[in-house]
């Protein structure tokens, strides 16, 4: 694969002017089929994702200035602003929500119910912390904005995994991603804060998660077992390699590189080693990444983490396995229906067209979703995953449903477990049926349809 | 030793055959599944496994625990593929049994059994690692297409003969019931060392049985006085004389990989289905291959996204208007290996210890035993090691009096195969995102 697609060469990512009258408004889902998802690779929304992942990236490397290095671990105190301090208040808020909500001891089968609880705190508490947060930090906001916060509040929201699934995977994560984009576009984060954001807030909140994780044993989402690179996230291989790279320049403009690793670092190889893991867990997002696959799972790293057991492998150094996390990202996450198709959009991520955005021709995988009402894989729809081992997070969710929390009878009790889930794009009118009873002894055709459940409602 | 034998050597060291053999015997296979109905009949005695998911080491423990083919009869209620590091070898090694003995061992279809589900969830990536292009993954789902979508078992006996495999924990059995005949289930670890053994609960008087299924709106059909006459076998909707829904004679059991379907309320409808295809989205095939039971009335949408939900009622219906002791699925991981639900008329059997190397959970088979009713037949128990020495355990007076009920039921219940012997294997090129 050649660069990653939209990457921008002129990282473009676009704040809202300050003090200027801006109409906020509930962000809602707009990816249903294959040419929504073509259409979101050539959207701003992709490029401002990729751009913040960059910017975000780039801060991570090393840096290097009068011959000096200096490596940006996570135990180095950085000065950090107002806004990150609050930000960081809430995620330590958020986690201990878990005492308020302990695991439920009765019965159960994967995921504890238990997390329903938590996601109901948060729910509830979020609002008034983001209002607070916006009232401080938000420059030329006076007041409260109930559709700012109300915006800005789903992509939160979205990234602390699903209450009606019991699961958290890649998608997630990437709400988080976006929740960070909309403080920057509305100008709470500011240009330059990109390191302290990564380490500061990006860290705590994936901290938080594997809390949550193992608090009440969620799913990953749409697992592809070992087949994947990770069950639940991609931000700390792709920080966590950054952070392992090469020194560059502050002020340096020429980009990121593409290989090499910084002296002292660890081998990639050395993550087989389990002592070498535990070393570096807590000054390394990469290797805090891998203890917490060793904590969770049982087995040879190689069979369990096949994906990464071969990364391992890569003599270019940090750098090289840098520019492919981003790649895979972008491919991975950005590119796979199943993980976009949650992705809401408002005013801030716009379902609008680039226009300066690169033909997209290239999107294998978006031209081979199976469009509404096709009911056979095109065999061809593999030549997108060829060699692309592919990331996310264990359920089996049928490949087409777009089964948003929202459209899910919110009684029905999930199984909680690594389950399947449908991939395909939803394209067809939702399955109508009578959620009480109807008759299966009449043995005249199929039952009554009778339409019962509201779903979110695209516009 | 024909090249089949070797094949299946090659395979149970894990160890994946050239491409050209697995072609060669996907098209055998094909032509074996191609003649299957869309619901197979399995005599008992057997042995039903649920999900492997490519867990090969496990389904090896799986061989071991309950017995090798073709000493033990096996039904395996599809999923083998996906998420596990050994799809292909697990996948492969099963074709190769079935071809080899295709009366011992049936396969049925799982919703992973699917082109696009294993391009999402991990067989596809794999088939690509393993051979470098996708080849055997097209032999394999062509393979797919052709797996029966349900098995129907008759002839299972209604006596748990009593294992005479060790007691676990010896004080745990001043509980257990103290005639051998009054066991309905029984369950063992993988050291073939009883755990527990549950009584016979008598079968419940039938007119209440029916008064409680004719409150319920939707089966009028269960309503007494339209109790059809049956003659048939058990599970053609033209069966039998039992009446109630579980605890029957001669109730024959079901075993799909999801459940049941509201497009389907006889198994002749299931027959009737055009199954040789790519797993639709919807309809009454999806439906089998991805609902889940749950505690609802009625149908529930599915948080899958395919399938639906089916409550008690649903499952209770389907039984007595096929005829059916039990229903027996998959698809669902269980933390305890099985789960018998409503009123044991349907259970959930997952055999996949310690899912995807996280779950903690332990994985269960289900032994159903041959009926051995007729006077002076010496019942069998398939998967009991040396098992052609015949178990011992005479029939009673009372057992005969208790003939009308569901299967016996002996679960094995296994953890996780021991991981040491399996050495660190060379890196592998990595994918092009690296290059």
């Amino acid at each position: 694969m050649d660069e990653p697609r939209g990457k921008p060469r002129t990282p473009r990512f676009e704040c809202l002017p300050p003090g200027q009258k801006h109409d906020f408004r509930s962000p809602s889902q707009r990816i249903h089929d294959g040419d929504d998802l073509k259409f979101f690779l050539g959207s701003t929304t992709y490029r401002d994702i990729t751009t913040l992942l960059s910017l975000l990236n780039r801060s991570m490397f090393p840096s290097l200035s009068d011959g000096e290095i200096k490596s940006w671990n996570l135990s180095v105190r950085l000065e950090s602003s107002a806004t990150i301090k609050a930000l960081k208040d809430i995620i330590s808020m958020l986690s201990s929500l878990t005492e308020k909500a302990p695991p439920d001891t009765g019965p159960r089968r994967f995921g504890n119910v238990a997390f329903r609880q938590w996601y109901q705190i948060a729910e509830d508490s979020i609002p008034t912390l983001l209002d607070d947060l916006i009232v401080h930090h938000v420059p030329g906001f006076n007041g409260t904005k109930p559709e700012m916060r109300s915006e800005i509040q789903s992509y939160l929201l979205g990234s602390l995994g699903s209450a009606q699934r019991l699961d958290y995977g890649t998608g997630h994560e990437l709400s988080f991603l976006a929740f960070l984009g909309c403080l920057m576009k509305v100008g709470a984060l500011k240009p330059g804060e990109e390191r302290t954001v990564v380490v500061g807030v990006i860290q705590p909140y994936l901290e938080l998660i594997r809390k949550v994780i193992m608090t009440y044993n969620l799913e990953p989402a749409g697992s592809h077992g070992v087949w994947g690179l990770d069950d639940h996230c991609f931000l700390p291989y792709i920080f966590g390699s950054a952070q392992l790279g090469p020194p560059i320049r502050d002020l340096d403009a020429d980009g990121t590189p593409i290989e090499g690793s910084c002296p002292n670092a660890p081998s990639p190889a050395s993550v087989t080693n389990k002592g070498t893991v535990e070393a570096y867990k807590d000054a390394n997002m990469y290797f805090s990444a891998i203890q917490f696959i060793y904590d969770v799972k049982k087995g040879p790293f190689w069979e369990h983490s096949p994906i990464l057991y071969d990364i391992s492998g890569i003599k270019d150094g940090w750098g090289k396995i840098n520019k492919g996390m981003l790649k895979m990202f972008v491919a991975e996450v950005l590119g796979k229906f199943p993980v976009v198709q949650h992705f809401p959009f408002g005013s801030l991520f716009k379902w609008e067209r680039d226009p300066e955005a690169v033909a997209h021709g290239t999107s294998l995988h978006a031209e081979e979703q199976p469009k509404s009402k096709d009911t056979t894989a095109p065999q061809s729809a593999t030549a997108s995953t060829e060699q692309d081992p592919s990331a996310a997070g264990v359920g089996t969710q049928a490949p087409w449903a777009r089964s948003s929390g929202a459209s899910m009878p919110s009684g029905q009790s999930s199984t909680g477990i690594p389950t399947t889930r449908a991939p395909w794009p939803n394209g067809q009118p939702p399955r109508q049926i009578n959620i009480g009873r109807f008759n299966t002894g009449s043995g005249s055709g199929p039952p009554k349809k009778l339409p019962v459940q509201p779903r979110f409602e695209e516009k | 030793m024909s090249d089949l034998d070797r094949a299946i050597e090659q395979l149970r060291a894990c160890r994946p055959i050239p491409e050209n053999q697995v072609r060669e015997l996907c098209y055998k296979a094909r032509e074996l599944l191609i003649e299957e109905g869309n619901v197979v009949a399995v005599d008992a005695p057997v042995t039903i496994c649920g999900d492997i998911h490519g867990q090969f080491h496990d389904l090896m423990e799986l061989f071991r625990v309950g017995g090798d083919v073709p000493d033990t009869n096996y039904l395996f209620m599809g999923d083998f593929v996906d998420r596990g590091f050994y799809s292909l070898e697990s996948f492969l090694l099963l074709l190769c049994l079935k071809v080899r003995y295709p009366d011992r061992i049936t396969l049925i279809r799982g919703n992973h059994e699917s082109r696009q589900i294993t391009t999402v969830y991990g067989f596809y990536d794999e088939c690509q690692r393993k051979y470098g292009s996708a080849n055997v993954w097209r032999y394999c789902c062509e393979v797919f297409d052709f797996l029966a979508l349900g098995a129907l078992i008759t002839g299972a006996s209604t006596d748990m003969q009593p294992s005479d495999a060790n007691i676990a924990d010896i004080n745990s059995q001043s509980q257990w019931p103290s005639e051998p005949s009054d066991i309905e289930i029984e369950i063992l670890n993988q050291h073939n060392q009883i755990t527990h053994r549950y009584p016979r609960h008598r079968p419940a008087p039938i007119s209440q049985d029916l008064s409680q299924l004719s409150n319920t709106p939707s089966s009028p059909s269960q309503a007494p006085d339209q109790a059809p006459v049956r003659n048939g076998a058990p599970g053609t909707g033209a069966s039998g004389h039992s009446r109630g829904s579980n605890n029957n004679k001669d109730g024959a059991v079901f075993c799909v990989h999801g459940g049941l379907s509201p497009l389907i309320d006889t198994i002749d409808k299931i027959r009737l289905l055009d199954r040789k295809q790519e797993v639709p989205h919807e309809g009454a095939m999806c439906d089998l291959l991805w609902s889940d039971p749950d505690e609802i009335d009625g149908w529930g949408l599915s948080p899958r996204g395919a399938g639906f939900l089916f409550g008690a009622d649903i499952v209770k219906c389907f039984n007595y208007k096929n005829d059916l002791s039990l229903v027996c699925r998959a698809h669902q991981l269980v933390m305890e290996g099985f789960k018998e639900m409503f009123d044991s008329t349907i259970v959930t059997v997952w055999s996949a210890p310690n899912y995807c190397y996280r779950c903690g959970n332990v994985a269960a088979i289900l032994e159903l035993g041959e009926d051995g009713s007729n006077a002076g037949y010496m019942p069998r128990s398939n998967g009991d090691p040396n098992r052609s020495q015949g178990i011992v355990a005479p029939l009673g007076e009372r057992e005969q009096a208790l003939m009308k009920m569901g299967p016996g039921r002996r679960y094995r219940v296994f953890e996780a195969a021991p991981q040491d012997p399996r050495g660190m294997p060379a890196k592998k090129p990595v994918a092009d995102y690296f290059l």
